[in-house]
């Protein structure tokens, strides 16, 4: 592959995985915030796949297969399946309004670019050089962790935080070994079902999962 | 294995065997099975303690999975003496608690496994090597004691509410000791006591850690201001485990501020003396003030226990003092004295608390005004607690008397070296602390013959008194096991001494180490010879030679009184005497309560005086209560407002943490990012 090819890949791969995280805080129905989840997960799968052609190994498509299967498929899939059609089309009536957060997701992106590049320096190669958009997914993961009132919206921003970490995991040394990014993704699949479970058994016996209602069974 | 690997390993064997056993057998054979097996540990731990302090070494390494340094037990001469004396406290205690603990709270299943627990941490901390097992240790004891201690916590709040306080107060205390430690690992880069020792003296490392571990080791060895937790907890706890606690873990307190003193820190400025002095002299006076106006029984043995503590950290202070200015000898002979009262103490108030536990068992008041006339009816523990009282008194034949004797000694000597001034600093000092040991050796013969006299001799109080039958064998057996130690330790004090002795001279500095041979000598089994100061006792000599003068007095008083007749007792005028009743006699109360007027300024009494009349009659009263409480001024003025400060804080901050998930992901977030712009500036 030619290295231009490659890096324009790469910047296209890291470009979609940032706008779907900036979409996702700007969507507020649960379906669309899923299916930028789904979106999200094959590109990074594809990002997998460009680096592991790049570097000539073959262990590197597995693992992009495994995250197609969990990230892009999967978890997606049991997110959607978990909830019935009127909860999905339920519109999250957030703690900030769509522009505030879109700010923010700006001023958070170029803040990690600033970290990234005074910790390890951006350097020449390719991938580094898309570092900063692993930790801006980190921390807009975070930012929609707080910003959700839902249980179930909150667990889309801790999938994201999860996306973000792999991605930094990826795009600077390459990935983890196999065996942990396997443990790893089987470990969040499981949060991510257990979750669900709890929350709709939740959402039966009180009629909702908004967390800040929720306080109230502790009082 | 050597043999001391050989017993420390099967102390630990001994103690697993004992929580399985505690945890596995039936109620009915649970106190005697556990109890037989934690007296086998204590016994192995004796063996052991007596084995090293021969000056014999033995290592048991024990390797952990933590990426650290394996734990060392290793236990030196001092840890030697300390081990035995906490293995033979151990030992009557478990033989006491065999009897005493069968049924109720004292003998679940729980506090049975805590018991092996408690005695395996005690005996394992003069062990430890390193800080790490060192600190290990300690808490596997501070755990098992806060066990014991809240065996009765259903039946009474106040034992939850000292159980609270035993926690706070005990980590407290390890936290002091940890940040000691972290202090001293810190600047030598070792966590083992030997590397621990290179500290530069004088370096600003060496003065924190000190007064880290002074603040820690005073807590545990209940040093004012830090003892508020003593009068609270050993009256709450069973009668045994008191015993345990006041006659062998506040001497691990000890144990540590030794450690610390000789074998880390062995160079001592003046004012460290001078400090542990202070802290000493007013923990004894105070404590001793405190007991001898409690007039409940275990509450008094508790106060007690601060004063002696005070006095031993008199006498490790002024050693401290007397060696910064090369005074090894007297030096010497005040860290022997201090070492003597430590073992002397041990034995008498495990004893004395026993005796308690051995009263409330017959009779279920510890109270001392609604005890008496148990002298009678519980011969075996009225001998015992006696022979116990003397020593906590100081009176001769005890083990008690030789420890003060030898202190006083040291102080009134110590002063001056060939005849010189050693400073002004000593020449101040030890007069004073002389002062202190004479003020306290009064009130601690008064406190104690209050305790004695008032609950064995004259007339029950109480019909609970009158019906007291005597406890069951095994509870008198460890009694007298107690009272021997304290008589064996009194009258023969040379063996102990030339121990003590020998473990003072291999444990002191270069300097310390040639002189200690002639600070004190023993003389034969029974005397004690200080050459530097030049005083003799020998308590076994001065026995019979009193012996010899009293015994002919004795039989010529009882000869006299055969000779004339017995005198009636009917007088004619009937008053006083003839017609006794139990409530015309002195109380604890009422004996004590000159003192209290007294020392009206340092206790700070409250007294509540309820007169009722008789109808509307002004004149004629039907019943007059007086209510007089003494609290401790140190909880009351010191520790209530700082809880009271910190709790006003915590319902401020309370605000800060309301539950909300949302605000601690903002508090993460927020800090997540304040970080990355701080690393990024």
């Amino acid at each position: 592959m030619f290295d231009s090819v490659y890096a324009q890949l790469v910047g296209l791969c890291t470009g979609a995985l940032l706008l779907t995280s900036a979409l996702m805080v700007w969507r507020h129905t649960l379906l669309a915030s899923i299916r930028l989840l789904s979106a999200q997960g094959l590109s990074l799968a594809a990002l997998v796949a460009v680096i592991g052609v790049q570097e000539n190994e073959v262990e590197l498509l597995f693992v992009a297969l495994l995250i197609v299967a969990t990230k892009g498929v999967g978890l997606p899939w049991v997110l959607a399946h978990e909830s019935e059609a009127g909860v999905r089309a339920i519109k999250e009536a957030p703690r900030l309004n769509p522009t505030a957060s879109l700010l923010i997701v700006t001023i958070l992106t170029i803040l990690s670019y600033i970290v990234v590049s005074q910790l390890i320096g951006l350097g020449t190669s390719v991938t580094s050089h898309a570092a900063p958009i692993g930790l801006a997914m980190v921390l807009i993961g975070f930012l929609l962790l707080i910003s959700r009132r839902r249980a179930r919206s909150q667990l889309i921003g801790f999938l994201l935080l999860d996306n973000g970490i792999a991605t930094i995991a990826f795009l600077t040394s390459g990935g983890v070994p196999i065996l942990l990014e396997f443990a790893v993704s089987l470990d969040v699949l499981l949060v991510v079902v257990i979750l669900y479970v709890f929350a709709g058994r939740m959402r039966t016996k009180f009629g909702g999962t908004d967390v800040d209602q929720l306080r109230e069974l502790h009082d | 294995m050597s043999p001391i690997a050989a017993g420390l390993l099967l102390q630990l064997t001994l103690a697993a065997v004992a929580v399985t056993i505690a945890l596995l057998v039936a109620p009915t054979w649970r106190s005697r099975a556990v109890g037989l097996t934690s007296a086998a540990l204590a016994a192995v731990g004796l063996a052991t303690g007596l084995v090293a302090m021969t000056g014999a070494t033995g290592t048991l390494t024990i390797p952990v999975v933590l990426p650290m340094d394996a734990l060392t037990l290793s236990p030196d001469r001092l840890g030697g003496l300390f081990m035995a004396v906490v293995s033979a406290v151990g030992l009557i205690v478990s033989l006491f608690g065999m009897s005493s603990a069968r049924r109720g709270p004292e003998g679940s299943r729980t506090a049975w496994a805590a018991m092996p627990v408690f005695l395996v941490g005690m005996q394992l901390v003069p062990a430890a090597a390193d800080s790490v097992s060192f600190l290990l240790a300690w808490e596997i004891m501070t755990l098992g004691s806060t066990v014991l201690l809240l065996a009765d916590h259903a039946a009474r709040a106040s034992v939850s509410s000292a159980g609270i306080w035993y926690s706070a107060m005990s980590q407290l205390s390890f936290f002091f000791i940890l940040a000691g430690f972290a202090v001293l690992a810190g600047a030598t880069g070792g966590t083992s006591f030997t590397a621990m020792a290179t500290v530069e003296p004088g370096s600003l490392a060496a003065n924190l850690a000190f007064v880290l571990f002074v603040l820690g080791f005073g807590g545990k060895a209940e040093l004012v201001p830090l003892h508020v937790w003593v009068p609270r907890v050993l009256p709450e706890a069973p009668s045994h485990v008191s015993a345990a606690m006041s006659g062998a873990m506040v001497k691990i307190g000890v144990y540590g501020a030794l450690v610390v003193c000789v074998r880390l820190l062995p160079e001592a400025p003046a004012w460290w003396g001078i400090m542990i002095m202070v802290l000493g002299g007013a923990s004894a006076l105070y404590g001793i003030l405190q007991a001898s106006v409690s007039s409940d029984l275990k509450v008094l043995l508790a106060y007690s226990t601060t004063e002696n503590m005070g006095l031993v950290f008199l006498g490790l202070g002024a050693s401290m003092l007397l060696r910064s200015y090369d005074a090894t000898a007297a030096a010497d002979t005040a860290l022997v004295a201090a070492l003597l009262l430590a073992v002397s103490h041990a034995a008498f108030k495990a004893t004395l608390f026993l005796g308690a536990g051995a009263v409330i068992h017959a009779t279920g008041e510890r109270n001392l005004d609604r005890l008496g006339g148990l002298g009678r009816r519980m011969p075996w523990t009225a001998a015992a607690f006696g022979v116990g009282a003397m020593g906590a008194a100081a009176l001769p034949i005890t083990s008690g008397f030789v420890a003060e004797w030898m202190l006083l000694q040291s102080l009134i000597h110590g002063g001056r070296l060939n005849g010189e001034v050693v400073s002004v600093a000593a020449s101040v000092a030890m007069p004073l602390a002389v002062a202190v040991i004479a003020l306290t050796a009064g009130l601690a013969l008064m406190t104690f013959v209050k305790a004695y006299g008032i609950a064995f001799l004259a007339r029950p109080r109480s019909p609970e008194a009158a019906d007291a039958r005597e406890v069951p064998l095994l509870m008198r057996l460890a009694l007298a096991l107690g009272a021997l130690m304290v008589l064996a330790l009194g009258l023969l004090p040379g063996p102990i001494s030339e121990a003590v002795l020998a473990t003072v001279a291999s444990s002191g500095t270069g300097a310390a180490a040639g002189s200690a041979e002639t600070a004190v000598a023993a003389i034969g089994v029974s005397g004690v010879a200080l050459p530097g100061i030049g005083a003799v006792l020998d308590p076994l000599l001065l026995t019979v030679l009193a012996a010899l003068v009293g015994v002919p007095v004795l039989i010529a008083i009882v000869l006299s009184a055969a000779k004339h007749p017995a005198r009636t007792n009917d007088l004619p005028w009937g008053g006083g005497g003839s017609r006794a009743r139990p409530r015309m006699q002195y109380t604890a109360t009422s004996y004590a309560e000159p003192l209290v007027r007294v020392f009206d300024d340092v206790l700070k009494p409250t007294r509540d005086v309820q007169v009722t009349h008789v109808g509307e009659s002004r004149y004629l009263v039907e019943r007059v209560q007086v209510e007089q409480k003494v609290t401790d001024v140190f909880e009351t003025r010191f520790y209530r407002p700082m809880l009271n400060l910190l709790q006003r804080f915590g319902i401020i901050v309370r605000h800060v943490a309301n539950g909300s998930i949302h605000r601690y992901l903002t508090y993460s977030f927020t800090a997540l990012l304040i970080v990355l712009i701080v690393v990024s500036l």
